[in-house]
């Protein structure tokens, strides 16, 4: 039951199991290029899953049937497919509590039908891995890029990380484990990336041998008994009901509630030493800067490119973490800007909002430009709106 | 866990209080041939329970526990309801994580189970209302019934909604006034049991708990059956004393009342050939978790 | 706004948690004391003071080593009892409550005898407890007392974790194994035998 007994030790499948760190920075890798679904599907791979559920919804239905794939070749332990989002995150969630390390994916309605299910695996502290690949949600049918229900899984009490590109999609899953599973954190984890401009266009990753394998799950160093009759104290109830009308039962729920977010606190930690930063930063000395997650980052990129070759200077702030959220990180980074854009692919610009919510100053910050629907988000799009505001600031200026 | 890991650290015997010194002393986990017997005898693993007096899902409930055949390997799930106020106080390890997915958190923990110890029997059990079986959770009912997952499902169905109050449900019979029917239910009670079997379990029976003999051999059926061969399902009638107008003393002569051959709580049983063929191997190997015989 | 705290309470109507007010868990052979990360040693040492100060100095053993489930818990068990041992023969005050599990068991413990993680504060208040010591708790309940404790009473409380420590204990050590409970009696012993810390209930203290 130790941590690291199993390192250098053969798997059923002849992987070696390996320090995560070993597998995450020092293993050899070689380039592949290939789609978001093929790179989820090599993740996994590596990932020593005991347990995937899946169930169809596009996009993210070649991805899940792949892991399908992973589990006939013996990497995966048990595999099946549900009935409904919400039975599979149901299904997802028992085997967690069984002390399994758990695996599924969703996209759009999909996430909204399993959506009673997430608050659950959090207070549960269930450490299970979902990779969200948005999408629209109806009405009218939408089956597009839109990340419109990334907002409304925020305050799930689930760790959330969004992808920009393949390569961070192969990472963030595999070192999404090892986060989400230290025992002061034990929450669940989701990594998003943005539906079809990462899962279905194929991309450069660099990626360790498929003969290594992350350490597996240790439901032993859980910070709640694993549901498996190994553990004491058997009198025990995942999660007991603490149901009276008073002071003591409403303050035990505050605290418990309290806990879940202290634990997205501590993933900080585990976080940085992985991925290097909850945000990323270029230019951001800059006067006028760009912060956003996910494929709006990408386009963001080509934009500051694009404004450079007319001589406007402009940095962008990447977002890599929504829960937790860098607002300190974020803070420090758009303390010298005047305007902070911040470019979104839905309608509502609920990053904008979080951002607002956390710097001082917060009338820099132009909400847009946005798309949504499966709309792409030109570059040009960005310029315009940048140029736009400039001009406008210049006006103002010049009265 | 095996018997012999369910123990006090000796240092700590003489602090712990006494209920739990009694649990590792005279409760009859490991027990051979442990029963509904035992019940008031032997430490039970209920410690305590909420309900209102005379409720007879707490005498269900404590005859379920003492006839599990393997407590010390046996996972449960509830939901949410009457029962998930007595589950905090069970001595195995319980589940409970949304109202309806019961069926669906039990598919994922047997895998998972099955998984982790492969070899080891690890046994799961599903006890849910009527409300969470047959309304809210029908879909994660039958699909895991479909699916053939191994684990047995046990429904307490004392015909209405009652820790909110009495509204309908599905297992409510015609007529039946309540909140929600305010001009009595319009449609049959569902016929689970008969759902059931053609849903694939391959043991199903619907009994009250009035005969403790007969809950006892249907939940040891029950949880064999499923070990070996594929899922069953078990619907007891625990009539809620307090929905249905009766004083805590009339629960058992409620449950007898409908238990008449015509009645709608009929002993009624089907074991499926693979089942039954399992059960005869049993009795001819004399397995020590041979089924008692109905006394 | 100064650099938040964890100090004894008690706090507020509904405290915060230490994590989210900054407070950062120690690394490997580090501790924490009221948030400060510290060697090790230095929490084993500001630790064997808190108790040995205490009026009702208190160890609280939860399930993990009540439980004789493996051979570790045994041994942790053996090294706990040492410990309330050096305590009580400090301060015959000193108590020794279990945490048998977690159960919402409402309204009817005897907070004399045991303490549950959904009210621990009844215990503490019952009992008079001015510092103790949870030990083998699952993290998870463990936060929730520690962060209840601290909301309600004025109880020193002491983390002895063997994952990656309590920032809701005004104290905390990591990865405790048996040996690191037992280097911990040593502590104690060595505070007692310096003679510094008088027993506070001014009973006669007998040589370590």
């Amino acid at each position: 039951m130790e941590a690291n007994s199993v390192i250098g030790t053969v798997n059923k499948k002849g992987q070696k199991i390996v320090d995560p760190e070993y597998l995450f920075f020092e293993a050899p890798r070689q380039q592949y290029f290939m789609t978001g679904s093929e790179v989820v599907r090599e993740a996994i791979r590596r990932a020593s899953v005991d347990i995937s559920v899946a169930y169809p919804i596009t996009p993210q239905s070649e991805a899940a049937a792949m892991v399908g794939d992973l589990y006939v070749e013996g990497y995966v332990g048990d595999y099946f497919r549900g009935e409904s989002e919400f039975a599979v995150m149901s299904q997802c969630a028992g085997a967690s509590f069984g002390g399994a390390r758990v695996f599924t994916t969703t996209s759009g309605p999909g996430t909204l039908r399993a959506y009673e299910n997430f608050p659950m695996w959090a207070g549960s502290r269930l450490p299970i891995l979902i990779n969200v690949m948005v999408r629209g949600i109806n009405s009218p049918l939408n089956i597009q890029p839109d990340t419109l229900e990334l907002g409304m899984i925020l305050d799930t009490g689930m760790l959330i990380w969004h992808a920009e590109t393949a390569q961070e999609l192969f990472d963030y899953l595999l070192k999404g484990y090892i986060v989400a599973e230290e025992p002061d954190v034990h929450l669940p984890i989701a990594v998003v990336i943005d539906g079809f401009f990462v899962s279905h266009t194929k991309d450069m990753v660099m990626i360790p041998s498929a003969d290594l394998a992350l350490t597996p799950y240790n439901p032993y160093r859980s910070p709640v008994p694993c549901m498996d009759m190994e553990v004491p104290p058997v009198r025990m109830m995942r999660d007991p009901f603490v149901m009276k009308s008073n002071y003591i039962s409403y303050a035990t729920h505050a605290s418990w509630q309290q806990e879940i977010r202290a634990a997205i606190e501590r993933s900080r930690k585990h976080t940085i030493r992985l991925i290097g930063g909850l945000i990323e930063e270029e230019n951001s000395d800059a006067d006028i800067l760009i912060v956003s997650s996910g494929t709006a980052v990408a386009q963001g990129r080509e934009a500051i490119r694009l404004l450079a070759e007319e001589g406007i200077r402009v940095g962008i702030v990447k977002v890599k973490t929504l829960r937790p959220f860098p607002h300190e990180e974020i803070r420090q980074a758009t303390k010298n800007a005047k305007l902070i854009f911040v470019p979104e692919f839905n309608v509502v610009g609920w990053m904008a909002r979080e951002i607002k919510a956390v710097i001082p100053d917060n009338h820099r910050v132009i909400e847009g430009p946005h798309v949504a629907g499966g709309m792409t988000l030109p570059p040009e799009v960005i310029v315009e709106e940048i140029k736009k505001v400039l001009a406008g600031k210049k006006e103002v200026v010049h009265g | 866990m095996g018997k012999e890991k369910i123990k006090i650290c000796e240092e700590f015997y003489d602090i712990m209080p006494p209920e739990y010194r009694e649990l590792v002393d005279s409760s009859t986990y490991g027990k051979e041939g442990r029963g509904w017997k035992d019940v008031g005898v032997a430490k039970e693993l209920i410690e305590e329970h909420s309900l209102c007096a005379g409720c007879p899902e707490s005498i269900a409930f404590r005859y379920v526990l003492a006839c599990l055949p393997n407590p010390e390997d046996t996972v449960m799930v509830g939901s949410t309801g009457c029962t998930s106020l007595v589950f905090p106080h069970v001595a195995v390890h319980n589940i409970h994580s949304l109202f309806g997915n019961q069926n669906a958190v039990a598919s994922g923990l047997k895998r998972a189970l099955a998984h982790r110890f492969p070899g080891k029997v690890k046994d799961v059990v599903v006890l849910a209302g009527d409300g969470a079986t047959v309304d809210i959770g029908l879909d994660m009912t039958l699909q895991s019934w479909f699916r053939q997952e191994k684990f047995l499902t046990i429904c307490f169905d004392n015909e209405l909604y009652a820790n909110t109050g009495g509204q309908e449900s599905g297992l409510m019979q015609k007529g039946f006034v309540s909140k929600m029917a305010p001009a009595g239910k319009k449609f049959d009670k569902v016929r689970l049991p008969e759902i059931a079997e053609e849903s694939g379990c391959h043991y199903v029976a619907t009994l009250t708990v009035s005969k403790p003999n007969r809950v006892e051999k249907a939940i040891r059926q029950g949880v064999l059956i499923a070990r070996e061969v594929g899922p069953t399902y078990i619907q007891l009638y625990t009539p809620c004393i307090l929905e249905i107008g009766k004083q805590a003393m009339e629960g058992l002569q409620e449950m007898r009342d409908s238990e008449g051959p015509n009645e709608r709580f009929a002993f009624k049983e089907y074991i499926s050939e693979e089942a039954k063929a399992y059960l005869a191997s049993l009795e001819k190997e004399k397995k020590p978790a041979a089924i008692p015989t109905q006394g | 706004m100064g650099k938040y705290r964890v100090l004894p309470g008690p706090e507020a109507f509904l405290p915060p948690s230490a994590a989210c007010a900054g407070i950062v868990l120690p690394d490997p052979g580090q501790g924490h004391i009221n948030g400060e990360i510290v060697h090790e040693d230095v929490a084993m040492e500001e630790a064997a003071k808190q108790f040995l100060m205490a009026k009702v100095p208190t160890v609280f053993p939860g399930p993990l080593v009540l439980w004789n489930w493996n051979e570790k818990a045994a041994k942790k068990a053996t090294a706990i009892k040492a410990l309330y041992d050096e305590l009580k023969s400090h301060n015959p005050g000193a108590l020794l409550i279990p945490m048998p599990d977690y159960r919402p068991k409402y309204p009817k413990i005897n907070p004399e005898v045991e303490i549950n993680p959904n009210h621990p504060n009844l215990t503490i208040w019952h009992n008079k407890i001015d510092v103790c010591m949870f030990v083998g708790v699952h993290c998870h309940q463990a936060n929730l007392s520690l962060k209840i404790i601290r909301g309600g009473t004025n109880c020193y409380t002491i983390a002895m974790c063997a994952q990656a420590g309590h920032e809701d204990a005004m104290l905390s050590f990591r990865d405790a194994t048996p040996e690191k409970i037992w280097k911990f009696v040593e502590a104690v012993r060595k505070a007692k035998a310096s003679g510094v810390y008088a027993n506070p209930n001014g009973v006669t203290v007998s040589k370590a």
